[in-house]
């Protein structure tokens, strides 16, 4: 069982309290209705699953109840650092940083 | 019988002695033993046969790595437990226990003819006798095997015992009271820092514990063990405990223990819990798991009697037993020495100390001298005789050039091995910490950490009593400086303590025929040095593979005591070095551990939550059926008193069309939407629109995945503009409010809307039929319910029976209907006051399953039953429940995906069976020739079938492919003995006008 | 009025040895889920007549009602029965101005008081996370075995358990069997 920082909280909590939610940054488009087909598959089902560092989103589901997002390990499942939805994708500098 | 005890000896309370039997027959131990002290106190070795072979067995070890001595344990009815090793069973009186594994009796046993067909077990077996015939394998092989196979009987009635479960959060958590566990227990304590020690027997001290030459701090060890006891036991900030195994650990320091809470009671109070599963969150973690020694590998080392030498002495200096009265070791480590020494001094006459190194330091000699214990270095042991214990041993010299002289044999009781010591590293290998290979000592020591962790003493590769108690203070210390706490770590002074080395060694040289030795690796498996050697000649060269096809290690021992061995003789094979082979990895539990102990409180009524609505009491006191449903339990009929389900149903049924049914329809989700934007939010998340729908109206609403598929559905009322009160199915409430929130936390944040579940704040109550407005209109307050005011797809807010509600006019049967919320808590008397005044009308409670007949009759579709999470709202035949004009809603774009307007599509129909008595079964598969060769091509499945008591006939829905187009058309339902035939028709079946939802 | 219904009813958990632990079914109040931009919690506050916690897990305790921050935008009130109407009609007016969602859960919610030397102990054999890090007067959302709870801590040994209603037999009989240990001293 991880323990996961929720970044509203400001706490670690027990995994048991959240729920996964898939890859993050994956931003629903503004008008689904201009993109072709093979655009709209791409959107929907292509995903990244990377060896090593993921971006995703998970849920404090249990808790404050808000999605946030997470960098993790998909190797050793470490967590490098989460942060609230809506902000960008955190920059290899930040990565390192938050790792060290 | 003769008494193998020595008064005075050990620390068993020889005041104290406990009556307990072993098949069948009565001993006597004493309190402290555990059951192999005990047998070996009477002088029984023979415990049980072996896995593969039968072959006798003895103990080999004195701890929890025993591969041998497994037996069955008898607490009373229900209280069978196969497999519990002998070497940690504390014996209490009225303790019965069996040997296993053996047929008719363990001294003569009729699968030892097993042990003479060995060339058919060899490695691989498994793989290669049972290949052909092809015919054979379901008559003859399988029932052989599964005959044979699995060691023990596994208890055939319910467990009747409870188990428990606890969080624990520490700052450092010490993982077994060796030296080394205990210094850094201490250190730790002392510096306030909040600590746990746990060790898996019934008592602190670990190798302390068998040993008696050494002294620390100007003390006997084991008054310095008294001590820190003590010491620990006087501090609030530690907590102790024994009897518990840390079995695993897993990421950011979760370790988890199993406590053995009753398990060692002749009376255990009868509301305790038999084992504690704790889950201990640590901030730092010592692994001080000590070490574990191996055996020596030659022919015959499995024979009773056979034992490591290190458990010789433990059972000699712990619990006071010699293990024979005419000994001999054979080892290539000095350890063994002090177990000879320690039985010679006990007054066991020591035939012989066979050291296969050529030189030992001479201080052992000296010692062995005088003793008078005869000493053979440079020898090597070939062979052992006695059919159910030991009796000689073969030894033979070895030249410096390494040719094996003339045997030698020796007359003995008991043959003590020892080939060196291996670190116990298990717990370190579930964090995937990295394992270095330390040439020198033959073993692998924990390298760099994943985890806040620390290894000391011999788990570490430090053996000396000196060296790891230091190494565990420095831990100890260690571990609670970096939780934040000023600690110091303390030092020892140890007496008395002799340096000891080793040498090592593979397979003992011999002067026989070494393909067909059995010299075991694996005393649990019955894997011998040749079947390793086997597997390497047929082509495994990693040990992950070798271990598969030899089952090398893969026993419930998890090669405690074999990997190394098995490791060292694969890599010796392969001809490249060990680590190059690989150790495999070791997994949780460390040992076997009951499955109680990880249900905890969930079983019985606590397996899982069951959720149960306002009006469930009612229902049971009514005589319902019950089903569950997601976690809920709900009535599926309320049968009368020897009514078969079909009768209750179909007259559940008939009252609802002829009259009035009542429903309990609390479970159904409910999701309050409040705020500005609510209707354009309403608009994105459902394939409907909403925008125009009024204040106090209804709409059904479907709720699609952004892939297209249905994945909810439900009736949604307008309260006022700015607030709807959703409902979703059963099963779908917490899924969908979690895509709402989804969808308005991290696409929409600027929308002005708030989500609440009030699926729990609200009873409902179904009331359907064509007196159903005739019930309610003397009960309701403020509500004008004529057809014109209130008319189907209504809600308004009022009161019933003198309560609140928000009352909804919809049907999910084709009847009048009405849905009555009230608060959850008046949801009970509200359903007693509509009973009492609904006899009138005959009002009739029911169920699911009628609710089901009913909804089907009319082509309502349930979702996860009528869909599958690959159905669109066209298959579904709910295409007019999507918003043209809608710009955007979740879902949307995947419709105009080409694969979702596909002709050939699943679609859902009705099906009218030809035989209007036969009620196909769900799932069942439809095909459109029966003629056709097998395998068929299956083109959809029954999705909803039922006897229609309005129709006096059965019904049934399916998918199926370009469905649609098929109306008419006769399609086949292959069932086992007999196919059935039936027409696609439309799926509303039962009033297509809707003429009696205004009724 | 109807009778009320309620799982819990009469029930109680009561270890008198030597580690005392009293578990019982609190008195019903009035119970909302007050959700709004945090930004104008202050006026929602000013609506509720008592403050509001600032901080993800603070709770305040003010004329008998009880507030618990459970996350940015949502907040759990407690208040007496006799307050309900004020202030639904309180919040009722602020929403004219300043949207938001207050709704009615009152009997969505079984209250249980753990209470007693022995609580932390009863409420550790199903809670994760670490209840002695706890600080008094802070309270969350959380898992008790499989089911989702929302704990207040109110005094050094008195914690508050907000139950779903369907919940609370599952909870309570785990909480039983964990008091049966701790009368045992196992």
């Amino acid at each position: 069982m991880l323990l996961i920082r929720c970044p509203y909280c400001e706490a670690e909590r027990p995994e048991l309290e959240f729920t996964y939610a898939g890859e993050a940054h994956i931003a629903r488009p503004a008008d689904p209705s201009k993109l072709n087909d093979d655009e709209w598959k791409t959107h929907l089902f292509i995903r990244s699953n990377p060896r090593g560092t993921h971006f995703e989103r998970w849920r404090h589901q249990h808790g404050c109840g808000r999605f946030f997002n997470a960098v993790r390990d998909t190797v050793s499942d470490k967590f490098a650092m989460t942060y609230k939805a809506g902000l960008p994708r955190p920059t290899e500098t930040e990565l390192e940083k938050a790792r060290s | 019988m003769t008494s193998y005890r020595i008064p005075e000896k050990g620390r068993v309370n020889q005041g104290k002695p406990v009556r307990f039997t072993f098949n069948g027959a009565s001993y006597v131990g004493f309190e402290g033993d555990t059951l192999a002290s005990a047998l070996l106190a009477n002088g029984v070795h023979l415990i049980g046969r072996s896995f593969k072979y039968h072959r006798p067995r003895g103990f080999l070890s004195a701890g929890s790595e025993e591969p041998n001595a497994l037996v069955g344990t008898d607490r009373g009815p229900g209280r069978f437990e196969p497999n519990t090793r002998a070497t940690v069973l504390e014996v209490f009186d009225g303790l019965n226990t069996t040997s296993q594994n053996h047929w008719p009796s363990l001294k003569r046993d009729i699968g030892a003819v097993n042990d003479a067909l060995y060339m058919l077990f060899s490695a691989g077996f498994y793989y290669k006798t049972f290949m052909w015939p092809k015919s054979f394998w379901n008559k003859v092989y399988e029932p052989i095997i599964r005959g044979a196979a699995g060691l023990g009987k596994s208890p055939t009635t319910p467990d009747p015992d409870t188990y428990a479960s606890r969080f624990a959060h520490c700052d450092v958590l010490v993982v077994g009271s060796g030296p080394a566990g205990l210094a850094a227990a201490l250190d730790a304590g002392k510096s306030g820092a909040k600590v746990i020690l746990v060790d898996e027997q019934a008592e602190l001290g670990g190798s302390l514990l068998s040993e008696t030459d050494a002294g620390i701090n100007g003390q006997s060890g084991w008054q310095w063990l008294e001590e820190a006891r003590s010491a620990l036991a006087a501090m609030n900030n530690v907590t102790v405990l024994t009897r518990t195994t840390a079995i695993g650990y897993y990421h950011q320091n979760l370790v988890g223990l199993c406590q053995r809470l009753t398990d060692h009671l002749p009376n255990p109070p009868a509301d305790a819990p038999r084992e504690r599963l704790w889950k201990v969150r640590a901030h730092q973690v010592v692994l001080a798991q000590g070490s574990i020694e191996k055996p020596l590998v030659f022919e015959g080392n499995d024979r009773p009697g056979v034992m490591l030498a290190g458990s010789a002495r433990s059972y000699l200096n712990r619990y006071g037993v010699k293990v024979g009265n005419r000994p001999v070791i054979v080892t290539s480590h000095d350890s063994a020495w002090l177990a000879a020494f320690d039985l010679a001094e006990a007054g066991v006459k020591v035939a012989a100390i066979i050291d296969i190194r050529p030189n030992v330091s001479g201080h052992l000699m000296e010692s062995a001298a005088a003793l008078g214990v005869e000493v053979l270095s440079g020898w090597t042991v070939t062979g052992t005789s006695g059919r159910l214990r030991v009796a000689s041993v073969r030894a033979n010299p070895v030249s410096r050039s390494g040719v094996v002289g003339s045997a030698r044999t020796i007359a003995c009781d008991a043959l003590l091995m020892s080939g060196g010591w291996t670190p116990s590293i298990h717990l370190f290998s579930h964090t995937k910490g990295k394992l270095d290979w330390n040439e020198e000592g033959q073993m692998f020591l924990p390298g760099e950490a994943t985890e806040e962790s620390r290894c000391a003493g011999a788990g570490n590769g430090v053996f000396s009593l000196a060296a790891a108690l230091a190494e565990g203070a420095a831990a100890g210390a260690a571990a609670a400086l970096d939780a934040g706490f000023a600690a110091k770590a303390a030092s020892y002074r140890v007496d008395g303590e002799l340096v000891l080395t080793g040498a090592n060694n593979r397979e003992l040289p011999t002067d026989r025929n070494t393909s067909k030795a059995k010299a075991f690796v694996d005393f649990q498996n019955d894997v011998t040095a040749k079947d390793i050697r086997l597997a390497v000649r047929e082509g495994f060269k990693s040990i992950e593979h070798i271990k598969r096809y030899t089952t090398t290690g893969m026993a419930t021992d998890q090669g405690k005591t074999s990997n190394i061995n098995g490791l060292a003789i694969a890599s010796d094979a392969v001809k490249r070095p060990a680590p190059a082979v690989g150790l495999t990895t070791f997994r949780p539990p460390y040992t076997p551990t009951t499955f109680g102990a990880f249900a905890g409180y969930n079983r019985g009524e606590l397996f899982e939550v069951t959720r149960k609505t306002p009006i469930d009491g009612w229902a049971e006191q009514n005589g319902a059926e019950f089903e569950p449903v997601s976690l809920w339990r709900r009535a599926w009929y309320f049968p009368k008193k020897g009514e078969t389900m079909h009768a209750a149903v179909a007259r559940e049924c008939k009252s609802v069309r002829e009259s009035l049914g009542m429903f309990d329809a609390s479970t159904l989700g409910k999701i309050e939407i409040v705020g500005p934007d609510a209707a354009e939010f309403m608009n994105r998340m459902y394939t409907n629109s909403w925008t125009k729908l009024a204040p106090g109206r209804l709409r059904y609403g479907l709720m699609l995945g952004e892939d297209g598929f249905i994945r909810d559905d439900g009736v949604i009322g307008r309260l006022t503009t700015d607030r709807f009160h959703v409902t979703t199915t059963t099963g779908g409430a917490a899924r969908v409010l979690g895509m709402m929130e989804d969808y308005l936390q991290t696409e929409w944040p600027d929308l002005k809307v708030w989500l609440t579940s009030t699926t729990e704040q609200w009873a409902v109550i179904a009331l359907n039929g064509p007196n159903a407005r005739k019930l309610i209109e003397p009960l309701v307050e403020g509500i004008d319910l004529s057809d014109e005011a209130f008319p189907h797809m209504s809600v308004a807010e009022g009161k019933i029976c003198g309560v609140p509600t928000r009352l909804f006019r919809v049907s999910f049967t084709g009847e009048l209907g009405y849905e009555i919320n009230v608060p959850a808590r008046y949801g009970r008397a509200v359903w007693e006051e509509l009973y009492r005044a609904g006899q009138q009308h005959g009002i009739t409670p029911y169920g699911t399953e009628t609710m089901h007949v009913l909804r089907a009759e009319k082509g309502y579709i349930i979702v996860g039953q009528d869909t599958d999470g690959t159905v669109t709202p066209d298959d579904a035949g709910l295409g007019w429940a999507i918003g043209k004009a809608k710009p955007d809603f979740v879902g949307k774009r995947s419709l105009t995906r080409p694969d979702m307007q596909k002709a050939d599509r699943k679609q859902l129909v009705g099906l009218l069976t030809t035989d209007p008595n036969t009620v196909l079964e769900e799932g069942a598969q439809i095909v459109l020739d029966p003629s056709q060769t097998l395998p068929m091509k299956m083109v959809g499945h029954v999705t909803s079938s039922y006897w229609s008591a309005a129709l006096g006939r059965s019904i049934a829905m399916a998918v199926i492919e370009g469905g649609k187009a098929r109306e008419g058309e006769t399609i086949h339902v292959p069932t086992p003995g007999r196919t059935h035939t039936a027409k696609v028709v439309g799926t509303v079946f039962f009033d297509p006008e809707n003429k009696r939802l205004s009724a | 009025m109807l009778h009320e219904h309620h799982p819990l009813i009469g029930r109680e958990i009561a270890v008198r040895k030597v580690t005392p632990l009293n578990i019982r079914a609190v008195a019903d109040g009035a119970r909302f889920v007050l959700r709004i931009d945090p930004a104008q919690a202050a006026q929602a506050a000013k609506a509720f007549g008592s403050p509001l916690p600032g901080k993800i897990g603070d709770v305040t305790v003010s004329k008998g009602r009880l507030a618990v921050r459970l996350g940015p935008d949502e907040w759990h009130l407690v208040v007496p029965l006799t307050e309900q109407e004020a202030i639904e009609t309180a919040f009722a007016k602020l929403y004219a101005t300043v949207p938001h969602s207050l709704v009615d859960v009152s009997h969505r919610e079984i209250g249980i008081a753990v209470e007693g030397v022995a609580a932390m102990l009863a409420l550790r054999s199903a809670i994760a996370f670490d209840i002695g890090g706890m600080p008094v007067g802070t309270g969350c959302r959380t898992i008790f075995d499989k089911a989702q709870i929302i704990l207040v801590r109110e005094a050094e040994d008195r914690f508050r358990i907000e139950v779903w209603r369907s919940f609370a037999d599952h909870v309570w009989g785990i909480l039983d069997a964990a008091s049966r240990e701790i009368a045992l001293g196992i």
